[in-house]
């Protein structure tokens, strides 16, 4: 049992890290980037190219990733994501546009991979780093488990920080809860929305990056598949909350942990988004979200 | 390859079918003008529709580097007489609606003697009734579901992989292993049959007792739980049945549980798919319908013209299946002596009556379906090698 409540915050982990930026995004500047799994996948996947030529260590191959992942992220932002929120006439229009845009900009980064690796996985091979296993008293842990449960561990700590003790982090929650408001206060949203979006795409590059080296090899669809169980994560934690997807995360975990422990593994995603709706209808904000008031 | 649901299949079979029969009865006044029969053309037109692009990308390019092969080839030995075979290649992206399109284009279009099908079992399912209403010869290569092969115009060139597998059972009982564990995937109707059928099946024939079987849906990326399960129950060997990256994680996992024997795997390990598992793969073999090791004389013909074409690569089996399809339709055409549809469906019924030596080896047919007899190769954690007691001939 206590192996399994390992694997499950090892899982729970890799997902938490997904979705840190993704969270984010979505909480505070109202952008939900659906093209985050193809930022996460692209990143790990220059610094694959990258590291398949020169022999790099852990830290390096990860902060190529997390450079590349922010690169684009911020790119997505000046070229897409801003124009759009511009010519919308309103703010519904402009975040369903956003999503949208996000959608067609992940395939992008999709299609140019598969092309490149004709679909077939791509990994560290090259790295010197190596995965070592820690024993002790039966139970087991990797060295990269170990760095994946560390990374997320601080960064939702730190992120959580970030947000609620530093200037930076008060500006983008008072962009969260009224963005024309925020502005005429003097809350610079533009430099703002391109720096947290550049922020959200680094996290997709260090998830990338260790996720790639978690499993040993990840495929040009692999972001996508993660981005849906992100989705659910942060709408069960509640929009806007680190520590609500930080919970989220390990929820879905652990329920897919022991699911694949005691029964079929075809029953990890009914039994985990089943466990998700059935804490939705009880609480729609989410566990840790904001309950909306409509004033009129 | 992959799984269709049956309703989603029906009604997917439902939707091409009308949009086919429409498309034909919009484009039935076209001006392509038909091969008579008993008739070779200077050009016997052939579409290939595969996926050049897309998740499948990997065995759609090899495919068609092996069709492109044989068709040089046939062509160069003039073994049609002047009649040349002139491919027409379309990508269906790994799209089952575009797939679909571009094979009703072909079926309608009265010039084109025979496809060359798609190699995704969604794919073939819904084209194989419309080619087969055409009168379209058809040949498929990889689709293992059933309702590919389904009449007197649908032919597949790989064999059913539960046919050789048992090869992989069978050194099982060779290494005296009492015990084993099972992880597959689910969502793949190949793989789901072997995990489900084939292998509880083997138990009283080949000595082994499975301690649990645990299937994964097709989306699943991490396996650490399964490894630790795995590794808890100490067998005497693992069975993995997954695809693409699925296989090197769930070998570096199972090695870092702590498990250390013998792992079975299956073809989709192949295809560069282990080699990021790199040392911690090794051990895992696995029965597969061709290898470029393999001695047959046929099959290393086949990889020295493959190398040869495409600068010294290596040919994976979806190169050798693709060779292999596109030379049935050769022997067809030169048995019938003409190139129309029903010409090369007269001289498939021959072809798969006969047999022949190609790329695969030593090829039959059960009605339409391939069968050869497959080699066990291992990852010894750098590079696939032969087992089987045969010797490489490299």
């Amino acid at each position: 049992m206590s192996q399994l409540v390992i694997d499950a915050l090892v899982l729970g982990s890799i997902y938490l890290l997904f979705c840190l930026g993704m969270s984010i995004s979505w909480g505070t500047i109202d952008i939900l980037n659906f093209a985050h799994g193809g930022i996460f996948m692209f990143s790990a996947f220059v610094a694959s190219q990258i590291v398949s030529n020169v022999g790099l260590g852990l830290v390096t191959v990860c902060l190529i990733s997390v450079v590349v992942g922010a690169a684009l992220s911020a790119a997505i932002d000046v070229f897409a994501f801003q124009p759009i929120l511009r010519r919308a006439k309103n703010q519904r229009t402009a975040e369903l546009q956003i999503l949208i845009g996000g959608i067609g900009i992940g395939t992008i980064p999709v299609a140019i991979v598969q092309f490149r690796t004709l679909s077939e996985p791509f990994g560290f091979l090259g790295s010197s780093y190596e995965t070592s296993v820690y024993t002790l008293g039966g139970l087991r842990l990797t060295s990269t488990g170990l760095i994946v449960l560390g990374c997320a561990l601080i960064l939702t700590l730190a992120i959580s920080f970030w947000l609620k003790n530093t200037s930076h982090g008060l500006a983008l929650r008072a962009i969260g809860v009224d963005s024309e408001t925020a502005e005429l206060m003097g809350v610079k949203r533009r430099q703002l929305s391109l720096l947290t979006m550049a922020v959200s795409g680094g996290l997709a590059g260090l998830a990338g990056a260790l996720l790639t080296y978690n499993l040993g090899a990840i495929t040009a669809e692999s972001g996508e598949t993660l981005l849906i169980k992100a989705f659910a994560i942060i709408i069960l934690g509640g929009v806007g909350s680190t520590g609500g997807a930080a919970l989220g995360a390990m929820v879905l975990a652990f329920s897919e942990v022991l699911v694949l422990r005691y029964t079929g593994g075809g029953w990890v995603d009914a039994v985990g988004f089943g466990l998700i709706l059935v804490v939705l209808l009880l609480r729609p904000q989410g566990i840790f979200g904001r309950k909306e008031v409509r004033r009129v | 390859m992959s799984r269709v649901d049956r309703k989603v299949r029906r009604r997917l079979l439902g939707a091409a079918s009308a949009f086919g029969v429409l498309f034909a009865a919009a484009c039935s006044s076209g001006g392509n003008s038909t091969v008579a029969d008993g008739d070779l053309p200077a050009e016997i037109k052939v579409v290939s529709v595969t996926d050049q692009t897309g998740t499948t990308a990997y065995v759609g390019n090899s495919q068609l580097r092996g069709i492109e092969l044989a068709i040089q080839e046939i062509n160069d030995q003039e073994y049609l007489g002047d009649s040349k075979i002139v491919l027409q290649k379309r990508d269906s992206a790994s799209d089952t609606q575009t797939a679909v399109s571009q094979a009703t284009e072909a079926l309608t279009d009265k010039s084109v003697s025979a496809l060359l099908g798609p190699v995704l079992s969604a794919h073939a399912v819904a084209i194989a009734p419309l080619v087969e209403r055409a009168g379209l010869p058809t040949i498929f290569t990889q689709s293992g579901s059933e309702g590919v092969v389904i009449g007197d115009y649908t032919y597949r060139a790989t064999a059913p992989m539960e046919t050789y597998f048992v090869k992989a059972l069978e050194r099982l009982q060779q290494q005296g292993v009492e015990t084993v564990s099972v992880l597959y995937n689910a969502g793949n109707v190949t793989l789901a049959g072997l995990g489900e059928k084939t292998i509880p099946e083997g138990q009283d024939k080949y000595g082994y007792r499975i301690l649990s079987s645990t299937s994964v849906q097709a989306t699943t990326q991490d396996f650490g739980t399964t490894a630790t399960k795995i590794a808890g129950e100490n067998p005497d060997a693992v069975i993995v049945l997954l695809v693409g990256a699925g296989n090197s994680t769930a070998m570096s996992q199972l090695r870092q549980a702590g498990y250390t024997g013998p792992v079975v795997g299956n073809p989709a390990a192949g295809a560069g798919n282990l080699a990021p598992a790199g040392a911690a793969g090794a051990g895992m073999y696995w029965a597969t319908d061709f290898s470029f090791h393999q001695k047959d004389e046929t099959s290393q013909q086949f990889v020295e013209a493959y190398r040869a074409k495409y600068n010294g690569e290596n040919p994976l089996n979806y190169a050798a299946e693709g060779y292999d399809a596109t030379w049935m339709l050769a022997h067809a055409a030169k048995n019938s002596g003409g190139a129309s549809r029903d010409d090369l469906q007269r001289g498939l019924e021959q072809v798969v009556a006969e047999g022949f030596d190609g790329a695969l080896g030593p090829v039959r047919f059960e009605g339409n379906d391939m069968r050869v007899d497959g080699v066990l190769v291992e990852w010894n954690g750098t590079e696939e090698v032969l087992l089987d007691g045969q010797e490489s001939t490299e």
